[in-house]
């Protein structure tokens, strides 16, 4: 018998029974599944068990973010932003206030951009350990994974809570800095907090990375090739899995990109840091998990460069000028634990945005489903989508 | 045997056709009582309600049901349901399956609220994914105008006796996307509200609070549903 | 006020020397196209009629390469019409550019780029549901994130308002609240409650 290569389809059913005449079946994934990545509808037209075809339905959760954001202050359409992708919330509040910064020449004081980059980092890690528990779940550890990642999860919320107020929807950037300082004992939680992130990390990693049954799930499954993964405008981890898969005809690719936001076109201070970005070379959803793994060991090497140079100082700047940015716009885009989290910002004079274009990451790596998902079974599906790590207040906003 | 939410065939005329023979210890009915058999050929009196409501006096009140009742119900009538009563309330609030149904947001807490740290499973509450196999209907998140359909569709495939809990702001009444003409002001718009829990999201603390609410709810009125 | 002191115009600051614009003007010598330096990119305003064309030379011309649709956004400006904005960025030269398209308000339809890259294709959709942008050309306008029953005014056009606060939450429900005791006013319950003299 052949080699089984999981994820490789073996038998095309047309070679088996030819006189049998078989109708495809359409599937109907959702809006309610017990995956928890929200109201996601997927059509799959299966023939046997093969996917021939899936569709993607969205539009369950919009909420009109959008729209809401331009009839409210600059500093009040903080709070949509958090509830936009809400797992990785300081991060959409950076790209925002970025934006606004950049349309009013504000510039933060050097306290608030070391606070900046060490929650953002955390909440990067607190992103991907949502996703280690919810890919696990997805693929049967139906609980234990989820359990392993929400101990990390409260750990880095209780430090979250310490400072914002708030466990995860924060409002706590301000155009200019942030709104209070934190509290003394800062430095000491997050050097905890990051030996912490390791060991949870580990726990994961032990539970899953060299798991057969894992590893005969995602491995080979869902793959796409770096050339289509830009053409469908796929960022972030899901793109950095696919770097050394590249299609039959290359296109050329600058040598230096790193396919991080963070390297290629540094905002904040990410600068000033030495990390490693995790490329993939399979471009299946295996590859997507081990790059979102070793990101947070990443992340976690930052927040500790981060804390040891973070100087006292103010946390906003001497005088925050009314924002009231004149007719100009801005294109600022963020690396979020998804992918690229772009902000259109328009602003017309007025004391609130004009429009506020909110490009999430998941939205465009979602349109990319149906690539991934024909030829592969319906089991398939489930990792594929998993392995997206969507949330859909981003797809639909 | 059907459920409990499907609109009456007629919309519920107040009137002698649907007066029903009313117990001895309770005031006696505004109109005129009928005799039973004229009862029995209108429909809706079929319809097995697991929460007695007069129409005519708009409170809650315990009815005779016109199905056969339970055993512990007629056989010494008063002095073995009340006991029975108390076990069966006590069962059903011991024991509350939620079904999964975090739409946004506050689907995060409600999962964290499951999880070791405010952990849930002591109070006998499993999440469920399956909607046939649930007593509680937690509605986590925004509903919006393309999803309500699903949501009443859920609502309709839990059976009795079942309770819906509204968790967060936006399923309370639209919360921060109240003013978007997409977004449904409130879950309680299309299946009954039993608790609301405030808040944006609300801590794990206080959907607990929301669950020993309802839990106080069921043994509250454990006499008064079949 | 004036309407034009009420909405201050941008003033338009052409780019430097050797930005993308001087690639741009190279590829496409006949087109009428101005550039002007934004905060981080330098932007590029087009008309509808050209748009394809600038489009399609941005993907394929190997001086400019741009491989990566970073985002396809429509934009209200009253009077001033609707813009579809494009935002594109080269892996291979590592450049970026912001294109915008003018579409008259009356007669919104702009060719479709979802040939180029496959990213415009729910880019696309989605402007066509909260704008009303007709994409020439694009191979599934289905709506995406509006409920297709509810498809009669576009959200985010300046003249749609939000929608208003209702004031009794049962207002809909009738029958079956009734039942539950929980009595709307002016569904006709209450007019029996009052009577039976509760």
């Amino acid at each position: 018998m052949a080699a089984y290569n999981p994820g490789e389809i073996i038998v095309d059913p047309a070679d088996v029974e030819p006189e049998l005449d078989t109708i495809d079946l359409h599937v109907n994934v959702g809006p309610q599944h017990p995956a928890t990545h929200g109201v996601f509808r997927m059509v799959l037209q299966i023939d046997g068990e093969v996917v021939k075809d899936a569709i993607p339905h969205i539009g369950y959760m919009h909420r009109g973010a959008e729209k809401l954001s331009e009839n409210l202050d600059y500093r009040q359409a903080i709070g949509f932003q958090d509830r936009t992708d809400y797992l990785g919330g300081f991060n959409c509040e950076l790209a925002y206030v970025q934006a606004i910064e950049k349309l009013t020449n504000l510039e933060p004081p050097e306290r608030a951009l070391y606070i900046r980059t060490i929650l953002t980092e955390f909440n990067r890690i607190t992103s991907h350990f949502m996703f280690l528990g919810a890919f696990g779940t997805d693929l049967g550890v139906f609980g234990t994974s989820f359990t392993y990642a929400f101990r990390e999860r409260e750990y880095i919320q209780d430090l979250f809570e310490a400072v914002s107020g708030d466990r995860f929807m924060y409002a706590y950037f301000r155009p200019g800095g942030v709104a209070w300082d934190v509290p003394a004992d800062f430095k000491d939680k997050v050097r905890w907090l990051c030996k912490q992130a390791l060991v949870g990390a580990s726990d994961l990693d032990k539970l899953l990375t060299d798991n057969e049954i894992f590893i005969a799930r995602c491995h080979n499954v869902g793959r796409i090739t770096l050339e289509d993964a830009i053409d469908y405008g796929l960022t972030g981890p899901t793109l950095r899995a696919s770097v050394g898969y590249r299609s039959a005809t290359p296109s050329d690719i600058s040598p230096d990109l790193t396919f991080d936001l963070r390297r290629d076109e540094p905002y904040c201070i990410y600068d000033r840091f030495d990390f490693d970005v995790p490329l993939g070379s399979n471009g299946d959803s295996y590859d997507r998990y081990l790059v979102r793994l070793e990101e947070i060991r990443q992340s976690v090497r930052i927040i500790q460069q981060a804390v040891e140079q973070m100087p006292d100082g103010p946390i906003l700047p001497a005088r925050v000028p009314r924002l009231r940015p004149g007719p100009n716009e801005v294109y600022m885009r963020c690396e979020n634990p998804r992918g690229e989290y772009g902000l259109y910002l328009i602003s017309r004079g007025g004391t609130g945005p004009y429009r506020l274009r909110i490009r999430g990451a998941s939205f465009c790596n979602l349109s990319a489903l149906k690539k991934m998902t024909v030829g592969y079974y319906v089991a398939d599906a489930v990792t594929i989508l998993g392995s997206l790590d969507i949330v859909l207040c981003e797809v639909d906003r | 045997m059907e459920v409990n939410n499907e609109p009456p065939a007629q919309p519920p005329a107040v009137g002698p056709e649907v007066t029903q023979p009313a117990p001895a210890t309770m005031p006696p009915a505004q109109e005129a009582p009928v005799a039973v058999a004229e009862v029995v050929s209108a429909p809706e009196v079929h319809i097995r309600r697991s929460v007695g409501v007069e129409l005519e006096s708009l409170r809650l009140q315990p009815i005779e049901l016109e199905q056969p009742k339970a055993l512990y119900r007629s056989v010494l009538p008063g002095i073995l349901q009340v006991p029975a009563d108390y076990v069966i309330a006590a069962a059903r609030k011991s024991s509350l399956w939620p079904m999964t149904f975090g739409l946004a947001c506050c689907a995060i807490e409600m999962i964290a609220t499951y999880m070791s740290h405010h952990d849930l499973d002591r109070f006998g509450i499993v999440p469920w994914p399956s909607p046939r196999q649930c007593d509680v209907m937690i509605v986590a998140g925004t509903v919006t105008k393309k999803m309500a359909p699903a949501v009443k569709l859920l609502y309709q495939q839990m059976p009795n006796p079942k309770w819906v809990i509204s968790m967060g702001a936006c399923a309370t009444n639209g919360g921060p996307y109240t003013r978007y003409d997409r977004v449904l002001q409130g879950v309680d718009k299309i299946i009954p509200v039993d608790v609301y829990v405030p808040g944006c999201p609300p801590r794990p603390e206080a959907l607990m609070d929301g669950f020993i609410a309802l839990q106080n709810k069921i043994m509250e009125e454990r006499g008064r549903v079949g | 006020m004036s309407p034009e002191e009420r909405r201050p115009q941008a003033v338009i600051v052409p780019p430097e020397p050797g930005t993308i614009a001087d690639l741009f003007a190279e590829a496409l010598p006949g087109v009428a196209v101005t550039p002007h330096q934004g905060v981080t990119d330098v932007i590029l305003i087009i008309g509808r009629d050209d748009a394809p064309n600038v489009l399609a030379t941005a993907r394929t011309d190997p001086r400019l390469s741009f491989d990566f649709l970073r985002n396809l956004s429509g934009v209200d400006y009253e009077e001033d019409g609707l813009e579809v904005v494009y935002h594109l960025f080269s892996y291979k030269h590592r450049h970026n550019v912001t294109i915008r398209a003018k579409v008259p308000t009356d007669d919104p339809r702009i060719g479709s780029v979802a040939g180029l890259w496959a990213a415009a294709d729910w880019h696309e959709r989605e402007a066509r549901d909260m704008f009303g942008i007709v994409f020439e050309g694009h191979p599934n306008m289905v709506p995406l994130l509006l409920p297709e029953d509810m498809f009669d005014h576009y959200p985010l056009r300046k003249d749609n308002p939000l929608a208003p606060l209702e004031e009794w939450q049962g207002e809909a429900l009738g029958d079956m609240m009734a039942q539950a005791g929980h009595i709307p006013p002016g569904s006709g319950y209450d007019v029996v409650a009052a009577e039976e003299g509760e």
